[in-house]
Parts: C-alpha cells; structure tokens; sequence
C-alpha cells in the first residue's frame, strides 16, 4: 500500500451556486504551491450514479507532496447547474482542508502566502518544511505498522490488502459524539483485549490512553475519558470523528461542505471514520489492514460499538460500565447462531441397552464384540448380558443404583457394562490400574456396594461386595421380572474426572445424552454393520463411551484392544490390519505413535475414520498419515470434548488442507450442541476473542455425583436455551464461520515472573521445529517453591525427520544435542523471550497417562537449566562413590535426570543406548560389564554394585 | 490480489499512454477506458522534421480522449497532454500532470515512436536520420521510465509496457534504424524489469507484428513502411499476409488486448518478458 493515502484528508463541498470556474481557479493559483483546479463536466445531475461513482473516486485519490503540490481541486460540474468541489490535501500541506474551501469561496480569498508555515519567519524555504512535517508523519505511520496484529482481529498474515466497511451508530446524547463515541470505543476495545487499560488513536502519531475498568460508573468513565492522557503505546484502532462544517455563504456563493474524509487509506491497523452531522444516527466508515484485521471481525467490532454507544447514551448514569451490553438481543442471537444454536436432529428417546437389543434382534448372528479368541454375536452379546444383569438384580442391584465395574479391556468388560444398564443400574467404571487409594476414593464417593471386578482389583470395605464376572455367569435361583419404569433420563454412567485442583468427581450422564451423541454423528461419520471399532481406552475415560457404545449401538463389530497392544503401537497397528478395523479413535500423543508404526510398515490399510479426542491435536504431522491414507480413503476427524457434555462437543474434519495451515479448529458443535465464548465476568465475546468455552444442548451432563456446590458453579444456566450449560475452563474462541478454535485450558495459562503465559503456545512452537514429533512443557517452580528459580522446560520427541538434517559426524549424542540446541533456537526466534524454555530435553517417547495423555509428573527432570529448582530430593550424596558417578554417566547418556531406581528400559533405553553407556563408562574411567548385565540390573542402584565388584579386583 | 468478481480488470488504476492520437495508442487508450483505468494520454501532436509521413494531431489526439469518455468507466478520468519524448522536461511534465490528477500512476505505456525515415540499406542512412530514430524510439521510452520511477518505487508498484515491435525480435531489409532502436527497447526493457523488481514494479516489451492500417484508429504504419520500400500499400500488405502464419495482419485491438493484461494484476508475475502479437510471424 502507497502511504500516502494514509496522511490524505479529502472534503466534498456541493455548490448550490456561485460555482464560478475562473474565479475559483484564480483564487487558487494565487495561493501558491502549484495546485491547479481540474473541471469535469458531466451530461448527468449530482445524483446519478456515475457522478455518485466519480465523487467517491475523487474523494480517494491521495494527493503526495513528494511528486506535487500535494493539494488538488476538482470542480465537478453536473448537468444540473450544481457542481462538486473536492479538495484532497496531504496533512503536512495543509491539515485543514475546510479552511481553504472558505478561502477559495467566501468572501476572503487566500492571501499569496496562503502555503502554510509561510509566514514563519526565517530559516526552511515552505517546501523543505512540508518535507519534514510529512517525514514526521510517515515516521509515524511506520511506528504504527510495527504493532503485532492482535490475535482476535484475525488478519490474514502478509496480506496487503485494506478492507473497508460502511456502520451505522446510533447517537444524540447530551454530551459531544466525539467522547461519547471514544469512551463507547474503549469499552469495546476491553472486551477484544482482556485488558481495562486501552489506546485510542487519532490522527497519525497521536493517541490517548484511559481505563476501560468495569467498575467504574458511566460518569466517572466519561469524565475519565475526557480527560485522557497523552499515550506512549501506539494504538491498533483509531477513531476520528468529524463534525458537519458549516454552509458556507456570501457573495453570490452557497457552498454545503457533505463529505469530509480524514484519512484515505487507514493510518492505523483499523481506522473509523464517524461524521457527526448532529442527527440520531451517525454515519461511520472504517479502513482497515487484512494483514491486522479480518472483514467479519470488523462487522463484529463495528456492530459492537454501535451498541456499546447506545447503552452508553441511555443507561443510568451511575451504572458501571461493565454491566453496558455490547450486544444487542439480535447480535446476542447472532452469537447463539453462529455457536451452533437451534440445529436439534430428533434423538430417540431410548435407553442404550434398548438400541443394543434392538441389533441383537435385527442381526443377532452379526458379530458384535472380538476379544483374542473369543467372538460374540449380537445375540450371544445380548443373551449373556441380560444373564449377568438377572444375577446383578438377584444380588439387590435395583434401577437406579450405581454398580462399580473395574476390570482391564475383555469381552465380560463390554458384556458387564451392558448387564448394569439391563438391570437398570448407572456403571461407575474404574481402571484396575489405578492407585489402590483412587479405587477407594471412588467406591467411597459414589457410595458403590457392588463393584464388579476381578480378585484384588479394589480394595475391600464393609459394606461394598466384590464380584466377578464369573460369579455373573451364573444362571440365577429365581428369575425375577425385567425392571419396569426405566427411562432414557435414567444415569447410564458415572465417569470420574480429576480436574487441575480438588478431588476427582463423578460425572452423571443420562441414556438420552449418548442416544444423542449417536444421532449427532451416525449419519455424518456413515456408522453401520460393516464397521470395525476399537475398545482402546480404558473405561474409566470416556472416550470409550464413544468406543463401546458408538460401534454397539450402529450395529458394528468392537474388536477389544489387550492392554498390551494398547501400550505397543506396532502390535496395535498390526492388530488394526489383522482384524481390518475401520473405525479408529485416538488420544493425538497415542495416535502419533501408531501414525510413526504405520509409517513404517503401512498396515492400517481398512481404516476409513479416524476420530481425535482427548487432547489438543496438531495438526501438522498429520500429513505423514495422509501421504499414506489419503481423504477419500480415511476421513479424520478432530472431536474437542469433554466428560460433563459427554464424550464430545464438536467436529473438524482434518484435509490436508487443514494439516498445512496448522489449524487449530475443533469445527462446528455437533448438531443438539451448542456453544458460547465468555469472559472472565461470563459476558459474550464476538468471534475472534478468546475466553472460556461454555457448553449447552443435548450433551450436557446434569450434575456432579453429591456436588451439588460444584454443580451450581459448573453448570450454570443456559442464556438461550432451556437445560444448563456447562462452564468448560477450556480457552477457545470462535471463528465467524461458526467454527472453534481451542486454545488450551484456561488453567495452562501461567505466570512467569509476572507474565502470563499459554504453555500450549509455547508447545504449538515447539512442534513447529523441524524434527520435533511431540512435545510438552512444564512450569517447575524453584526450590521451596521459589517463585524466583522458577522455570520452563521443555521435553520434544525427535522424530526420523531429524535424521536427515545435519549433524556432527561422530554419531547420535551429538544429532540429539543439535536436535534439542535447533529446538530452543527455533523457539528463541518465535517467542518472547520470557516464553523460551529453559531447557529443552528430548525424550524417545513421552510418557502418557492410562487415558493417553502426556504425564507431565512422569517427565524426567532436565540435566541442566541452572539451579535444579525441583532437583534431587535430599544432599547430593559423595561424587566419588560408585553409585553417583554411575548416575552422572546415565545422565549424560540420557540426557535428563535419573533417579536410583529408575528402570534402563522404562526411560526409553535400548541395546544401542547400552552400547554408548559402556563406551561411556570407560571414558569415565568405569569399569565396564558384559552388556546382557543391564537386562537383570536396569536401575542404578542395582548395576552400580555390579560395577563395584568389577572395580575391587582391578 | 484477487480482482473483484465482475470489476474490470484496471479499475481504479491510473494509466499514461504515449502516441495516444491514433492507431495503437488509440487501441490502447480506448481498451484501457473500457477496462475502467484512469487516462493521461499524450502525443507530440505536431509533424517532426526528418519524419518523411504526417504525425498525430492535436485533433486525433481530442478525438481519442473523447472516444475514451465515452467508451470509458464511469469513475474514468481522461485527461491529454501534448508532449514530446525527446524533450524531458515535457515528459516529466506529464508525469507531474498525472500524479497531480490521479495521484498514482500504475501503468505507463511507451507507445510513441516513428517508422521512419526508413527504407535505406545500413550504409546510406544519414547520421541525422539514425539520431532522430533513436532519440524517438528508445530514448523516449528511457526518458518516461525516468520520470515516473521515482513515483513507480514509491508506490511499490506498476507496470511500464513498452512498444517495441517483430522489428525487435528480428532483422528487415532496410530498417536498419527501426530495427536497431526496437532491439534496443528490448534491452531497456530488460535491464529496467531487473533494476525495478524490487519495488514490485514491471517492465514489460509487447512487439506487435505488421498493424493493418485501421480506419478507425486512423493509423497509418503499415502505408508509411510501403511507402519507405517504394511499393503499392495493396503489394505490400498481400506481400505481409502471406508471412503470417494465421494469415491475416494484426488489429490495433489485438495489441491492445494484451497490453490490458500485461497493465493489470493478472500478469502480476510477468516481468521482464517480450510479449509477442504478431499471428506467429516470428515463430517460423
């Protein structure tokens, strides 16, 4: 863009009469500095179309001092006797165009020294000081192109395009347009930035600075306003309003300035226009970059300060602004909209094991769960669990009871989940790998007194009955009549979830939500018989409501995944080929893994959908995968979800497309989902403007297991719907198409010596890095918990890819150094510098919770970074003795900490790793010892004898 | 930049034509009005001596502005000049001009130039006869790029069409002249696309084959290079055609077409180039 549009103002003036030609040319020339009068004629009155066309024309022509007068007059003269005057001028010429207007027709014709600064006494010729004052100027502009465009203008990056748009505003309050408009501009500005502190701008290098702060009332706020401070910041928006100048009369002349412009092209990333001609509704305009601001953005932006000066004009005048909307009821229903509002596919209102059944009648010898060896039709499904459930009714399970199910990945998991629900009963699953104290807390919580599970996966108390599946498959004394009464608002699970902070609670969800689930995405993800699921979670994560009932429900075929292919990806991948599984879904960390087994021997060659969930998904290293399993073949899809609004929210289907920009979108809310973007005060936020995800629709869960405190604070009530929503403490904004961007939890953000910081941000840039497969950043906080010493480090996973960039020659110690040294230089380029990790430590693989997810308290402590803030726990024992030197050889070898008793192989040691270890040994001048050593002493503590013993004789 | 769907293709940008009185530059200048541009539209407007054949007139030179109103654009501004390439004064002049009306220039097109005096072998050519040549032909095009560079980089854009010919692609018997100075636009036109690339500004050079002498456009080159070989328009032309390989002269519309693209957003990445309407004449 040229700039100088930038610094141009542009003032029409309709001449009723006394539009003499001559004489304004006249006037002109006498003026001085080159400018000449330009006359069109036109065969069509003022109002046509292509004199409307032309004016606008004039009115945007930039006029540069550079190359001319930096001044131009133009008679447009029309074939109804009336004419048009524009007068375009370069600020540093002349920064009041009206005044020379007057000049040139009223009754005072500019004096020959009308050039500004003219009458300066002595030193710079005029020219040399327009040059400078238009220097200054456009020093000023690039001051202002240097700002960062804000994440929630959504800009499209290096676009050198300018958007323009036409509002309206209302107004006529008491008090001049000109503040009212600033002061409604700031309270929208708040709103976009999360920050009450705001900059206005003006004219090029100009700005004020006032406090938006919710708090104070719409007195105090204007009058703050009004008396703004001069502001250092450069402003993102500018706001100039102008006022109506008068008509202009006298000597036989009647000229009605209609149309001023104080910019052409917009001085700041967004620049509005609103002239105040004194009527009720205002006219605005607004130019803006597409590299800081999008089109729908600015509609929103534009829409929001018209509202925002509304209620400002006529709310009480002692009300805190905070509590102004900015929106009005048809924006608000807007918002609902676009967040997914109104789109309620009918759900059956049937009970989960009612649909199951209804396969089980439809296609009963159809195979309906694999597990090993042993395959269950629907019908053997069905008849086993209705088997199960009449011995559960005979042990005093009742509809309405919980019945606790612990037990690893079987067929009896599937065919116990399904008893409960045929004997009425809500499951409440649980991991058998859970901590001893965890099982308890949740029999405990969930008040269970019958937990099915196999001898010694839970821990015993009076009152709870421990059962296994065996003791299930019994045929019952008396038969007793199926349950009556049942209904798909009945529980059908209580999942238990541990938030960041407090004790896991228990998630009720009714029949009706995962009825709905079903509909939402039955026909979209083409879910049928011919289908082929994994059973890969574990039932305690609720993804596997997804698995189970998902595939069961559509009549498919759930090939139950052993715990040990769920912690091998090449065992899981050849279990996909062997049993042609077409339906897949992946924690994106899980799925990494199978994506890196597929890669190299592509064996998932029937999977047709891939669903992500769990976690943030990145997008990027996706395209491996679709190199080798392209969109027609395997659709993905990335599913944002949580536990309370069961199972999952919304739906993007990944393209390549998608993969190359490095989405970030989780799609639209499935159809009975909707979704709100609030702020920290639960206030809407327009597209583009982070805040907190809140929930509503079909897949709201109703409450929290006996939480009624954390109920009412989670589930709040819908705004726009009937039912609750849940207030998700995930970061997200939505973009205008009606698609969600998520942005993390609201509690990765964190503060760092005082600056507030998105560990995700910082992941999404490590992964950036070439090489880097995965990645995880942790805040470790100093000793004691010295806030001073605390730090970030970082832990990548470098892929193959790293191996072909290059290296020291002498081996892979170096390329992982190199690889993890390019990582936090790549980082050092993109992030502020309080944002660069520490450390960065790179990892074989990085550890994952039983649910998939990183384990960030498995992660090893990095070896260097400074002060080890968390470091080992207790003195640092003698460095001389075996043992620690031994340790300090480890770490070397690994590169990040090691504990005494942590296991060779579990930190991702191999028999090449074992090779460096004892080259490493001997450069430490450690005795060696016969490399199969290391499989019977894996820890420190254990080989550092061995080593001893090898020392003493030598 | 993607054009607006429907919006003509040079709407709202700024254009200066040379030799606009008539043939080409008239093509040019009424193509360019009806692609929505802005017009500066100049000739010499006078007869030079030494050049053997009547110029463009002040008359055709109104003519070709009116013709551009009234084909043009509604937003369309078309304003004339008088000027001639070898004074650089005047041709800074009507940059100045420009600038001052439009406030941008985005496309120059360097259209003036003279076929003769021609029809000599090399050696009889007089040293007056081979200066004015150049002086008209490339030099013209040097001194217009000279003027409007300084605005071209500032705006970090345009596009600098000039109007060489086949004659500066290949050689004619007798024209040593033309010739010469038309291969030279060709380099000129080269070394400017170099120098301005990295202001993202073009420089492009369209050669046209053998014009048909156009009523409408009132050019007269093809009569004027029968006339410097001493043979009958009619021969001459029957003599043209049969060389074309589509077998039929060029319209001044058909350069007129490409010099469009070449001023617009769509040949964006094309610099540098010799843009070449002549119905494959120097294909064979």
């Amino acid at each position: 863009m040229d700039g100088t549009g930038r610094l141009c103002q542009a003032l029409a003036v309709r001449l009723h009469k006394g539009a003499d030609t001559e004489r304004l040319r006249a006037r002109l020339e006498s003026r001085g500095g080159g400018a000449r009068l330009w006359v069109e004629d036109f065969d069509e009155a003022a109002d046509g179309p292509r004199a409307t066309a032309r004016r606008e024309r004039e009115l945007s022509r930039p006029a540069d001092p550079r190359s001319g007068p930096g001044l131009r007059a133009v008679l447009l003269r029309y074939a109804d006797g009336t004419s048009d005057l524009i007068v375009v001028a370069h600020q540093a010429v002349l920064p009041e165009p009206y005044v020379l207007v007057r000049q040139l027709l009223g009754e005072h014709p500019p004096a020959a020294d009308g050039l500004p600064g003219a009458d300066a006494p002595g030193g710079q010729p005029p020219q040399a000081r327009t040059a400078d004052r238009a220097e200054r100027l456009r020093a000023a502009l690039a001051e202002l192109d240097r700002l960062p465009a804000p994440d929630w203008g959504l800009g499209t990056e290096g676009a050198a395009t300018v958007g323009r748009h036409r509002f309206t505003v209302p107004a006529g309050g008491p008090a001049p347009a000109q503040l009212t408009l600033r002061a409604a501009l700031g309270l929208v500005l708040a709103r976009c930035t999360g920050q009450s502190q705001v900059v206005v701008g003006a004219e090029a290098g100009t700005a004020v600075a006032f406090s938006a702060d919710g708090a104070q009332s719409v007195t105090a706020y204007l009058e703050q306003v009004a008396g703004a401070r001069p502001a250092d910041d450069g402003p993102l928006v500018g706001l100039l309003t102008t006022r109506t100048a008068d008509v202009i009369t006298g000597d036989g002349v009647k000229a009605e300035p209609f149309a001023a412009r104080p910019f052409l092209d917009p001085p700041h990333a967004l620049s509005l226009h609103i002239a105040d001609d004194g009527s009720t509704v205002l006219e605005g305009r607004c130019a803006y970059r597409h590299a800081a601001f999008g089109d729908a953005a600015v509609e929103w932006f534009t829409g929001m300060l018209a509202t925002a000066h509304r209620a400002l004009l006529t709310a009480d005048p002692a009300t805190p602004v905070g509590e102004l909307p900015l929106f009005d009821e048809e924006q608000r229903a807007a918002l609902a909209r676009l967040g997914g509002l109104g789109r309620r596919p009918a759900v059956p209102g049937e009970r989960i094991e009612e649909t199951v059944g209804r396969r089980a009648a439809t296609t009963p010898d159809a195979p309906a769960v694999c597990f090993g060896e042993i395959r269950l039709t629907y019908r053997e499904l069905d008849g086993r669990a209705a088997r199960f459930a009449a011995r559960l009714r005979e042990l005093g399970v009742a509809p309405g009871d919980r019945v606790g199910v612990c037990l690893d990945r079987s067929a009896d998991l599937v065919v116990t989940l399904l008893a409960v629900l045929k004997a009425g009963a809500a499951y409440v699953p649980m991991d058998p790998a859970y901590p001893a104290e965890r099982l308890a807390y949740t029999t405990e919580d969930a008040g269970l007194s019958l937990v099915v599970t196999e001898a010694g996966g839970v821990p015993e108390r009076d009152g709870l009955r421990l059962v296994s599946p065996a003791a299930l498959d019994r045929p019952v004394a008396l038969p007793q009549p199926a349950p009556a009464g049942l209904s798909a608002d009945d529980a059908a699970y209580v999942i238990y979830t541990s938030g960041s902070t407090g004790r896991p609670k228990g998630v009720v969800v009714p029949h009706r939500n995962v009825a709905a689930l079903l509909a939402a995405t039955e026909e979209d993800f083409r879910l049928g018989g011919r289908d082929v699921w994994t059973l890969f979670h574990s039932s305690a994560f609720d993804f596997s409501v997804w698995e189970i009932w998902g595939c069961l429900m559509t009549g498919g075929r759930l090939v139950v995944v052993p715990y040990w292919a769920s912690r091998d990806p090449a065992q899981f991948a050849a279990l996909l080929e062997s049993e042609q599984v077409t339906v897949v879904s992946q924690t994106p960390s899980a799925f990494a893994q199978l994506m890196a087994a597929d890669r190299e021997r592509r064996v998932a060659g029937a999977v047709r959908l891939v669903v992500f969930g769990g976690e943030p998904l990145d997008t990027r290293p996706l395209r491996f995968w679709l190199d080798q399993h392209p969109e027609r073949e395997c659709r993905l899809v990335n599913m944002f979800g949580i536990t309370e609004t069961t199972v999952h929210v919304t739906a993007q289907t990944v393209t390549r497309r998608e993969a190359l920009a490095a989405s970030r979108s989780v799609g639209r809310p499935l159809p009975g989902w909707h979704l709100y973007v609030l702020d920290p005060d639960g206030r809407p936020l327009p597209p583009g403007v982070a805040g907190e995800i809140h929930v509503g629709g079909a897949g709201v869960a109703g409450h929290y297991l006996n939480r009624p405190e954390l109920t009412a604070q989670r589930f709040l009530p819908d705004p726009h719907a009937p039912g609750p929503m849940y207030r998700s403490g995930d970061r997200g904004r939505l973009l205008p198409d009606g698609r969600l961007e998520h942005l993390g939890r609201l509690d990765n953000q964190i503060k760092l010596r005082g600056f507030r910081i998105e560990l995700d941000e910082i992941r999404s840039r490590l992964l950036e890095a070439p090489g880097v497969t995965a990645a995880a950043v942790v805040l470790r906080q100093g000793q004691d918990g010295d806030s001073a010493g605390a730090r970030l480090d970082a832990y990548v996973v470098l892929g193959t890819d790293a191996a072909h960039l290059p290296h020291g020659a002498d081996g892979s110690e170096d390329r992982t150094e190199d690889g993890t040294a390019r990582v936090r230089q790549h980082a050092a380029r993109f992030l502020p510098e309080h944002m660069v990790p520490a450390t960065v430590t790179a990892l074989p693989a990085l550890p994952l919770t039983p649910n998939g997810n990183v384990d960030t308290g498995r992660l090893p402590l990095p070896l260097t970074g400074g002060p080890a803030g968390a470091g080992r726990a207790g003195p640092e024992p003698e460095a001389d003795d075996v043992e620690s030197r031994l340790r300090t050889v480890w770490e070397k070898v690994f590169g990040f900490r090691v504990g005494l008793d942590d296991d060779f192989f579990s930190l991702g040691g191999n028999s090449l790793l074992g090779v460096r270890l004892l080259a490493a040994l001997k450069a430490a001048g450690l005795p060696g010892f016969p490399l199969p050593q290391l499989y019977l002493h894996r820890t420190v503590r254990q080989l550092a004898p061995v080593l001893a013993r090898q020392e003493v004789p030598a | 930049m993607t054009q607006l769907l429907g919006a003509p293709p040079l709407a709202g940008k700024a254009a200066v034509i040379t030799g606009a009185a008539r043939g080409i530059g008239r093509a040019c200048a009424l193509a360019y009005a009806r692609a929505g541009a802005d017009l500066m539209l100049t000739d010499i407007a006078r007869d030079l001596p030494g050049v053997p054949y009547p110029l463009g007139t002040a008359g055709q030179l109104a003519h070709t502005a009116q013709l551009c109103r009234e084909a043009g654009a509604d937003t369309a501004v078309v304003t004339t000049a008088e000027a001639d390439v070898r004074d650089l004064d005047a041709v800074h002049a009507v940059v100045a001009a420009a600038l001052d009306r439009f406030g941008r220039i985005d496309v120059v097109i360097n259209n003036a130039g003279i076929a003769a005096p021609s029809g000599k072998t090399v050696h009889d050519i007089t040293p007056d006869e081979w200066e004015l040549m150049l002086d008209v032909d490339v030099s013209g095009a040097w001194r217009m790029i000279r003027a409007v560079g300084a605005a071209l980089t500032r705006q970090r854009g345009g596009s600098v069409i000039n109007v060489s010919s086949t004659a500066g692609l290949v050689g004619y018997r007798h024209f040593a002249g033309y010739v010469t100075a038309k291969h030279a636009l060709v380099g000129l036109t080269k070394s400017a696309a170099l120098d301005l690339a990295p202001f993202g500004v073009r420089v492009n050079a369209l050669c046209p084959g053998s014009v048909r002498d156009d009523e409408a456009a009132e050019g007269v080159m093809l009569s004027e290079i029968a006339r410097s070989l001493d043979v009958p328009v009619a021969e001459h032309e029957e003599t043209f055609v049969a060389a074309q390989p589509m077998n039929r002269l060029i319209e001044p519309e058909d350069v007129a077409g490409a010099a469009v693209w070449l001023g617009s957003d769509a040949s964006r990445q094309v610099t540098g180039s010799t843009v070449t309407v002549d119905g494959g004449f120097t294909s064979r």
